[in-house]
C-alpha cells in the first residue's frame, strides 16, 4: 500500500512538470500565431516621468500617422524616474533588452557611441532643422547622434515680485548678491531655497560655479585637467557664492526633494532657487500667477564670470540593433516633425530648438536669452560623470558640515584623475 | 536500502523545480560574478579584459569601501539587538493574552508585507514632513531633527524603519517557538515556586534557543546586504555617511565610472565575510540549543 501511494506521488510530480512544461509550450505558440505580420512594437524609454502625459498623447499621435501609413504600431512609453533612469537603462542594454528608443544626456553621448549603442542620424531630414548651435551639442566626430529635446539656457531662478518689493535687482557681482541676501533678510524673506535631498541638485551649483569661473577666466582648465595638469584649487573662489547660498538658505534642506523644493519656491517661501529653467513646469503647476526670472549667478567680484549656462540636457537616441530600427527613426524624426513638433515642446515649456519650433518662449526663456544675445553665456562644461556625481555627493557632506572645502578639492581631483585613467 | 533508495529518489524528484530556479537564478549569476570579478568590464561594452585580482588589490585602498563596510557592521550590531528583542517581546506579549492574539500578530506582521522600498518611501513621508508638521504646530519640538540630513539622527531612522519592517517577520518564528514549550515543563516550574521572570529565563528561553539561532542567523545575512531601506530613506546620504555595502556595490556598478567588474570584485568580499561570520555565529549557537 505504501508503495503504491509513493508510486502515486511520484507520477503525479511527473506529471505536473511535464504539464508546465507543455503550458509553457502552447503559450508560445499562441502568441507568435496571434501577432499579425504589419503590427510593430516599439519601446521607448524617457526619464521625465514629469511630462508622461504631453509624451503619451505625443506617442498616441505617431501611432496614428503611422496607422495612416499602413503599419500598426504600438509604442510602449517607459518613464522610470530620473534618479534611477541611467542604471535601469544601463542594465536594459546589457541585459540585450535595449530599448529601441531612449533619453541620455547629451554629455553621455560619446560614451554610448564609443560602445555602439547610438544610431549615426546625420543623414536624417531631422538634422536639418537643429538649430546651428543646439546641433553642436549632439554632435560626436562630425555625427549627429541624438536628437536634442531640452535644451535651455540656465542660471538662479528667481521670484520678480519678491525683488520687486524689496527694490532689488538681479546681481552682476558676488558683493551685489550678498547685498541681495542681506536686504532679503531685512525684509523678512528667506533668500535661497535649498533642497538638497536629491544630489543632483546640489551639484546644480558646482556646474554654474564652475563653468562661470572657467569660462571667465581660467579657459583652459577643463582640458589641462582632462590632461592631469590642473587642480581644482585654481577655481577655489567657486567656494564663496557656495558659502553665500548655504548661509542663506532655507532650513532643512536634506529633508527637502526637487519638486517639494520647486513647490515651496512658487509658494514664495525663498525668494531665489538655483535650478534650471526645466523646474518651470512644477512652479507654474503651483502657482500659475509666478512672476519668474532668471539670472546668471556671480562667482566673484568679476562681471565677465557671471554667465549663464547654455546646455542641452536630455536627448533622444536611437539603438542600432533595434527590431524595428526603421520605425524607431521614424519616430525620432516625429519628434522634429514640421505639424506636431511645436504643440508639444510647448505643451512641455521646452525651449525651441530647431527651426519647426514657432511658438512664442515664455518669460523666464526670454530674460535668459537676453544674455545669450549679450553674449554673456558659455557652453555646458562636459565633466566625467564619475566627477559630477562626486560633487553632488560631496556638496551635501558640505552642507552638512561633514566635510570641509580642502577636502572637496582633494577628493574631486583624484576622482578626475581616477576618470581619466578608465577612459583612457 | 533498496526503499530508501526510492524514498529519496522521490524526495529529489520533488526538490527538482525548486532546484532548477535556485541553480538558473542564484548559483549561475553567483559563480558567473566571480569570474567577472577579475575582469574590468564596464556592463556597456561587449568586450572586457582580465585584470586578474588587481580590482582585490585596489578594494584594499578604497576608504569609501571600508567605510560603508563599518556603517554596515554598526547597522548589523544595532539590528541584531534592537530587532531580536522587539520581535522576541511582541511575540511574548502576544502568546501571554488570552484575547486578541489574531489581532495583534497580523498588525504587528503587516509591515512585513510591504516592500521595504515602499515602507521606505512612507517613512521617508514621515520624517520629513508628518513630524515637522507634529513640531511647527503642535509644539512637539523634540521631532525637530534633521532626521536626514544628520548622519546621527539618520542612522536612528534608518534602524527605526528597518525594526518596522523586520520585527514582524521574526516575531512569527519566535512565537511558533514559544508554542512549542510544553506546557507541563511551566507548570512544574510553577508549582516549584518559579516566578514569570525566572520561568522565562530558566525554562522558556532554553528552550526557543533553536528559534534564536534562525532569527540572529536570518537578521545577520539579510542586514549585511541593506539596501531598500537606505535607498529610500537616504540615498546614502548625505554624500556617503549611511552609505551601506550593497549601495557602495550599486553605485559603483551603476553610477560614476561604471565598473560592472570592480563591483562584483567588492560583492564578492562581501560575500566571503558574510560566509564567515555566519559559519561562526552557526557553530557557536548549535552548539547550546537544548534538545529536549
Amino acid at each position: 500500500m505504501k508503495s503504491v501511494r509513493r508510486l502515486l506521488a511520484l507520477g503525479v510530480a511527473v506529471s505536473v512538470i511535464f504539464s508546465m512544461g507543455a503550458c509553457a509550450k502552447n503559450e508560445t505558440k499562441e502568441q507568435q500565431t496571434q501577432a499579425p505580420v504589419k503590427e510593430v512594437e516599439l519601446n521607448v524609454m524617457m526619464s521625465f516621468p514629469q511630462y508622461m502625459d504631453q509624451w503619451e498623447t505625443y506617442c498616441k499621435q505617431f501611432e496614428a500617422k503611422m496607422e495612416e501609413k499602413g503599419i500598426k504600431v504600438k509604442v510602449n512609453l517607459e518613464m522610470p524616474s530620473s534618479d534611477q533612469f541611467e542604471s535601469v537603462l544601463q542594465a536594459r542594454i546589457s541585459g540585450d533588452d535595449a530599448p529601441d528608443l531612449y533619453t541620455l544626456h547629451s554629455n553621455n553621448i560619446a560614451a554610448y557611441a564609443k560602445a555602439g549603442n547610438l544610431t549615426d542620424l546625420t543623414n536624417q531630414p531631422l538634422t536639418g532643422k537643429i538649430y546651428e548651435n543646439v546641433r553642436k551639442t549632439v554632435t560626436v566626430d562630425g555625427k549627429v547622434l541624438a536628437v536634442p529635446i531640452e535644451s535651455q539656457a540656465w542660471g538662479v531662478l528667481y521670484n520678480k515680485d519678491i525683488f520687486e518689493k524689496c527694490g532689488l535687482k538681479a546681481p552682476d557681482t558676488l558683493d551685489e548678491l550678498k547685498n541681495v541676501c542681506k536686504v532679503l533678510k531685512e525684509k523678512g524673506y528667506a533668500p535661497f531655497m535649498l533642497a538638497f535631498q536629491e544630489q543632483w541638485v546640489p551639484q546644480l551649483m558646482t556646474a554654474l560655479t564652475i563653468g562661470g569661473k572657467v569660462s571667465g577666466e581660467n579657459k583652459d582648465w577643463l582640458e589641462r585637467m582632462y590632461k592631469d595638469e590642473a587642480s581644482y584649487e585654481e577655481i577655489k573662489d567657486i567656494f564663496d557664492p557656495i558659502d553665500v547660498i548655504i548661509q542663506n538658505g532655507t532650513q532643512r534642506p536634506m529633508e527637502e526633494g526637487s519638486e517639494a523644493g520647486s513647490a515651496d519656491f512658487a509658494n514664495g517661501k525663498a525668494a531665489m532657487y538655483v535650478q534650471g529653467t526645466w523646474a518651470a513646469q512644477t512652479i507654474m503647476t503651483t502657482n500659475p500667477n509666478m512672476n519668474m526670472g532668471v539670472f546668471p549667478l556671480p562667482i566673484n567680484n568679476n562681471k565677465d564670470c557671471t554667465l549663464v549656462n547654455l546646455s542641452t540636457s536630455t536627448t533622444l537616441g536611437v539603438y542600432p540593433n533595434s527590431k524595428n530600427l526603421d520605425i524607431a527613426l521614424e519616430f525620432a524624426n516625429y519628434v522634429l516633425d514640421d505639424k506636431d513638433s511645436s504643440a508639444l515642446f510647448k505643451s512641455c515649456s521646452f525651449n525651441p530648438l530647431a527651426t519647426v519650433h514657432n511658438y512664442e518662449s515664455s518669460p523666464w526663456v526670454a530674460d535668459a536669452s537676453k544674455y545669450v544675445e549679450q553674449g554673456r553665456s558659455y557652453q555646458d562644461l562636459v565633466l566625467p560623470s564619475a566627477v559630477t556625481d562626486e560633487q553632488g555627493k560631496l556638496l551635501q557632506e558640505y552642507c552638512v558640515g561633514a566635510v570641509k572645502a580642502d577636502e572637496i578639492i582633494k577628493k574631486l581631483d583624484e576622482t578626475f584623475k581616477e576618470s581619466n585613467a578608465f577612459n583612457k | 536500502m533498496h526503499s530508501k533508495k526510492r524514498e529519496n529518489l522521490t524526495l529529489m524528484l520533488f526538490v527538482t523545480p525548486a532546484l532548477i530556479v535556485y541553480i538558473i537564478f542564484k548559483l549561475y549569476p553567483a559563480i558567473a560574478g566571480m569570474f567577472y570579478a577579475l575582469t574590468d568590464w564596464n556592463g556597456l561594452n561587449r568586450s572586457y579584459h582580465f585584470v586578474g585580482i588587481s580590482n582585490f588589490k585596489e578594494i584594499m585602498a578604497d576608504t569609501d569601501y571600508w567605510n560603508s563596510l563599518l556603517f554596515t557592521t554598526k547597522y548589523v550590531v544595532v539590528m541584531l539587538v534592537v530587532a531580536n528583542v522587539t520581535a522576541l517581546m511582541f511575540a511574548v506579549a502576544i502568546e501571554s493574552r488570552a484575547k486578541g492574539r489574531g489581532i495583534f500578530r497580523t498588525l504587528f506582521y503587516m509591515p512585513n508585507m510591504i516592500s521595504m522600498i515602499i515602507g521606505g518611501y512612507m517613512w521617508s513621508f514621515i520624517f520629513t514632513k508628518v513630524l515637522y508638521y507634529l513640531a511647527d504646530n503642535w509644539g512637539i519640538t523634540f521631532l525637530d531633527k534633521s532626521w536626514i540630513g544628520d548622519p546621527k539622527y539618520a542612522f536612528i531612522a534608518i534602524i527605526i524603519v528597518s525594526v518596522w519592517g523586520s520585527a514582524g517577520y521574526l516575531m512569527i518564528i519566535y512565537m511558533a517557538a514559544l508554542q512549542g514549550v510544553p506546557e507541563y515543563l511551566k507548570e512544574s516550574a510553577s508549582l516549584d515556586g518559579a516566578n514569570a521572570w525566572h520561568r522565562f529565563w530558566k525554562i522558556i528561553f532554553p528552550m526557543i534557543q533553536p528559534a534564536l539561532t534562525i532569527c540572529i542567523f536570518w537578521t545577520l545575512n539579510s542586514a549585511f546586504q541593506v539596501f531598500d531601506v537606505i535607498y529610500s530613506l537616504t540615498g546614502g546620504g548625505p554624500g556617503r555617511v549611511t552609505q551601506s555595502v550593497a549601495i557602495n556595490i550599486y553605485e559603483e556598478a551603476f553610477s560614476g565610472n561604471i565598473r560592472y567588474g570592480y563591483a562584483t570584485a567588492k560583492s564578492s568580499v562581501l560575500f566571503l565575510i558574510i560566509l564567515l561570520i555566519t559559519i561562526i555565529q552557526l557553530r557557536i549557537m548549535k552548539g547550546k540549543e537544548q534538545e529536549l
